[in-house]
């Protein structure tokens, strides 16, 4: 039979935990719906329960060509205890996920779902890149540069929180980590990568973060631009920041809690006197543009670094939107096989 | 006159009914500049949708088969429409094309878009001159009313629709009166039976496959023709070396690889067709004597994926129930989509 061959880019597969979601199974199976529209060349996995999924599927515009389901009867919901959960339902969504990656059938994992267990069912079913000791769970910050051939709004923070305690070795392996995927994420070719601490000055942190500052200051093929202080966070002065997962985490946490807060005083001027109310309408294009600048549902999700497969970690409260956005970073990863730039950036 | 030329050619057990554009071609004609270059295409130039032209020949080869095709394309476009049937090695035996001119002439604009007072006549018309016994296997698509049209001539013809609701359907339908004379003419010639056997829609427009649930299982949505294959081999009306054939061409000349045609059939698993059985007769070819199709990679990684895909499913739900079709609430399905009344619900 002769016929011509079409060749078309390699295939990628991503598995989506549809499970333990904020807004439930529909919400993340209308984003990798979105992305079968979208994106030909990347195929979804959604694993969880097979009647939630068709239901759900049943009723949205998507490509059937371009999506899978393979069924998990259970899933760990976002109040359980990791460990305890995953011992109990071996067959959850998450783990059921990440076994599939690890089998090959899919090439990285997206969830919404409680993020310990996933770190957790991916610590069990992958494996960490040579040189790697611990995995480094990162998360985006919008900030107010941008960077990269992508003009990207976030800036990259590990850890947040997968190694409470990190040494001056893992250190060094997160920033190796975190500037490859920024490399690969924003086109960003030289990231700026920094060091947490309480002062800018080498000499200034815990011995770990000194030594880690010794080190990473000389080494060509990082721009490491030293020690940056919580306040160039927000800033943007650096495009990946490294710390342990304690700090990380705590940092994360108030950042958060700032946002709110500042959310919150907001909606107290907006009801409490007319003037600021007035002088709220006039700046709400304004805000408006931040909020569509910062919108973290273009983003998707932040990767667990440090494994030889890939896990997006979208956040609990994400929307269709964001789900997709993390199903085109994970295939985006995969394409520019993140694994191997990060096992030849630790060789240097 | 030699005695071979007085015997009658064998009447057609099954029928294949096809629309083309957007079922067999890829036809855009969401715009006017669409429309304007769908028009001047030559033949060479126009692309049949992936696996269809497969479909049609391997269909064709079983024997004691017609091919019937009612398009919407205009009269004017038949010369070009039959070269690139030929191109194709696609040979039908009826091919009924709109009289848009005639229509624009008369005045009669409702009928320039609408689809019920053209499709529904001349498919009736075409099944008084078919046996009773011939099997029907319709395709269609998501631009327009194939769903609903189709539906309701296999209903006429097996007297599960009245007068009353065609009367109701047929003026909700916006069908001029000599059309609608026409279908009740057809109609009533038309022995009853139940020739249909499945409606395919192909899912240009990749319309919700929920859309379509109103119809029954007897209406199956597709993404693509290998899935109307696979429903077809599980129908008895083709066989596996025949499925394997339209999937090899897919492979060869559309981009499709293991993942889509895997995916593809866990599709219609999760729809709940019973295609098992169709799986196992696919490695059973593989396996006989049918060298050529057991040395054409990727097949039996396809195969491979296939099982695996069945396996992810667990315990399969029981089959859809059957159930009747209520035309009367449908008709906004089968409406210009311009008209006021498209896509909204009845009230």
């Amino acid at each position: 039979m002769e016929a011509m061959v079409v060749k078309q880019p390699q295939p990628v597969t991503i598995a989506f935990d549809v499970m333990g979601t904020d807004h439930g199974p529909a919400e993340v199976v209308r984003g990798a719906a979105q992305l079968s529209l979208d994106s030909p060349n990347i195929h979804a996995l959604l694993v969880g329960d097979r009647t939630l999924i068709d239901n759900a599927l049943a009723e949205v515009k998507h490509n059937g060509e371009r999506i899978s389901v393979q069924h998990a009867a259970d899933f760990v919901g976002m109040d359980e205890k990791p460990g305890e959960a995953l011992a109990r339902k071996p067959h959850a969504s998450v783990a059921v996920a990440a076994r599939l990656v690890a089998e090959g059938e899919a090439q990285a994992l997206v969830s919404a779902g409680n993020t310990g267990a996933g770190v957790l069912a991916c610590a069990r079913h992958f494996q960490l890149i040579p040189g790697v000791r611990r995995a480094a769970l990162a998360t985006v910050y919008p900030t107010r540069s941008v960077r990269g051939a992508k003009e990207d709004p976030f800036s990259l923070i590990l850890d947040v929180g997968a190694t409470v305690e990190a040494t001056a070795d893992d250190l060094v392996t997160f920033a190796v980590m975190g500037s490859q995927y920024a490399r690969i994420i924003s086109r960003n070719e030289r990231p700026k990568v920094a060091l947490l601490s309480n002062g800018v000055e080498p000499q200034k942190g815990p011995p770990r973060v000194v030594e880690a500052h010794a080190r990473l200051s000389a080494m060509t093929d990082i721009n490491f631009i030293g020690n940056v202080e919580g306040i160039d966070i927000p800033k943007g002065t650096a495009d990946v920041i490294v710390t342990d997962g304690f700090v990380g985490n705590v940092c994360l946490k108030m950042l958060e809690g700032v946002h709110e807060t500042v959310v919150e005083l907001a909606q107290y001027a907006y009801k409490e006197s007319l003037r600021w109310r007035a002088g709220l309408a006039m700046l709400s294009s304004g805000i408006q543009r931040i909020k569509d600048i910062t919108d973290w549902n273009q983003y998707g999700g932040a990767p667990i670094l440090g494994f030889d497969r890939i896990f997006i970690k979208a956040h609990g409260r994400s929307k269709a939107r964001a789900i997709a956005n993390a199903g085109k970073v994970a295939a985006k990863v995969v394409a520019n096989n993140l694994g191997n730039s990060i096992r030849e950036g630790l060789l240097k | 006159m030699s005695l071979p030329d007085r015997i009658d050619p064998r009447p057609p057990r099954r029928i294949y009914r096809w629309d083309l554009d957007k079922t067999y071609l890829q036809t855009d004609f969401d715009s006017l500049r669409d429309l304007l270059r769908t028009a001047f295409q030559k033949a060479h130039e126009k692309v049949a949708v992936p696996g269809a032209s497969a479909l049609i020949r391997e269909l064709s080869e079983n024997g004691d088969s017609r091919l019937c095709i009612v398009s919407g394309s205009p009269k004017q476009m038949r010369a070009v429409l039959e070269e690139k049937l030929k191109l194709d090695g696609v040979r039908w035996d009826e091919f009924v094309l709109k009289d848009n001119v005639g229509n624009l002439l008369r005045g009669r604009f409702r009928a320039l878009r609408g689809q019920v007072g053209y499709k529904l006549p001349a498919i009736l018309e075409s099944r008084v001159k078919a046996p009773a016994e011939a099997e029907e296997v319709l395709f269609g698509d998501d631009a327009e009313a194939d769903a609903f049209i189709y539906s309701l001539f296999a209903d006429l013809i097996a007297g599960r629709v009245d007068e009353r609701v065609l009367s109701q359907v047929l003026e909700a339908g916006g069908v001029y009166p000599d059309d609608a004379e026409r279908v009740r003419a057809a109609w009533k010639q038309i022995p009853v039976s139940d020739p249909v056997r499945r409606i395919f829609i192909h899912l240009d427009k990749l319309t919700p496959p929920a859309h379509f649930t109103p119809y029954g299982p007897r209406v199956v949505p597709i993404f693509n023709y290998f899935q109307a294959a696979l429903v077809l081999l599980a129908d008895g009306h083709l066989s596996a070396p025949q499925v394997l054939k339209i999937a090899v061409e897919m492979v060869q000349t559309a981009g499709h690889n293991i993942i889509t045609l895997s995916n593809s059939f866990q599709d219609l698993l999760r729809r709940g067709l019973p295609l098992q059985q169709a799986a196992v007769a696919l490695s059973q070819a593989l396996e006989g004597p049918n060298k050529l199709l057991a040395a054409m990679r990727p097949m039996p990684d396809i195969l491979s994926a296939f099982s695996k895909r069945l396996a992810a499913l667990g315990t399969p739900p029981p089959p859809p129930p059957v159930q009747a079709v209520d035309y009367v609430s449908l008709i906004h399905h089968a409406l210009p989509r311009n008209h006021k009344g498209r896509g909204k619900p009845p009230t």
